[in-house]
């Protein structure tokens, strides 16, 4: 049960080839590049929807920080993208290994906060103390600030996994049941399938969501070092 | 928990890095958003009123020859 629960989430060797790269690359395929003045209308949506996006999120920083407009975008569209993709049935979810994530969230999260340090150094250090402690527990504060700020990107990115990797499990675990109820007792078996149309359709939220997350926080990440 | 055998680790990250910061980068950067041109307001000359329409002499009161 547990070997066969988990399977989903190795990362797909074929005879040997490390076919995940073909996988991560595939939902760039997606976004076809715009080549023309006037564009088809699927390239036309997304370019609209990265309008909207990109207008909404990087309204609250300034010129610095607009400078990541692209990086932004592109992370989002690739972290949703990636999520959708692994709704349906039979696929391999990249954001569900650690390692992924990891490695978006640590180069990011260290790109905002050297950025920090070298346009405003003393700002970025001041963060570690907030205005107005009381004298004795200015170590211990400075210590928690520490850890605080170190943590951001390891919850960045078990925040993503885990978030994936749960809703992927429930329905694997909630199809099974409803599979295996089918023979018992008819309406059971549907009252479970509701629950797995339910679930499904909040998986479909939590995948845009978790995007969404993760692109701001990287941002807000950003907004206190700029 | 397969997500924690390192061993697939670096060419997932590898290939993640390629697909992020190379390939979906390429794609964006190549969208462009056109501006709303505005026409400019053009200021509109005053209109010569008709006896200036020509100068003559008695306007310079300089160059009369006094």
């Amino acid at each position: 049960m547990n070997e066969n629960l988990f399977s989903s989430f190795i990362t797909p060797v074929m005879m040997g080839l490390p076919i995940v790269i073909v996988i991560v690359m595939f939902p760039s395929i997606m976004f076809p590049s715009p080549n023309r003045l006037i564009n088809n209308r699927l390239i036309s949506i997304q370019q609209w929807l990265v309008q909207l996006t990109s207008k909404q999120m990087l309204a609250i920083h300034n010129q610095k920080g607009q400078t990541w407009a692209l990086m932004l975008m592109s992370l989002i569209l690739f972290i949703g993208s990636t999520n959708l993709l692994g709704l349906l049935p039979h696929s391999f979810t990249p954001t569900t290994q650690l390692s992924l994530n990891l490695g978006m969230a640590i180069p990011l999260w260290a790109g905002t906060v050297i950025t920090g340090f070298r346009y405003k150094t003393k700002a970025s250090l001041a963060h570690f103390l907030p205005r107005g402690t009381p004298l004795p527990l200015i170590p211990m504060l400075i210590i928690i600030e520490t850890i605080s700020l170190f943590i951001q990107p390891m919850a960045l990115a078990v925040r993503l996994t885990a978030n994936i990797t749960a809703g992927h499990l429930l329905i694997h675990l909630i199809g099974g049941a409803t599979l295996a109820l089918m023979n018992i007792s008819a309406a059971t078996a549907m009252v479970t399938f509701m629950i797995l149309i339910l679930l499904t359709i909040l998986e479909f939220a939590v995948a845009l969501i978790q995007a969404y997350v993760f692109t701001l926080l990287v941002s807000l990440y950003l907004h206190d070092n700029t | 928990m397969p997500q924690l055998d390192t061993s697939t680790w670096s060419i997932t990250i590898l290939s993640m890095i390629i697909t992020l910061f190379l390939v979906f980068q390429l794609k964006v950067s190549k969208y462009y958003f056109p501006e709303d041109p505005k026409p400019a307001l053009v200021a509109t000359p005053k209109p010569a009123t008709p006896w200036e329409k020509k100068w003559t002499k008695i306007y310079f009161p300089l160059l009369l020859p006094l």
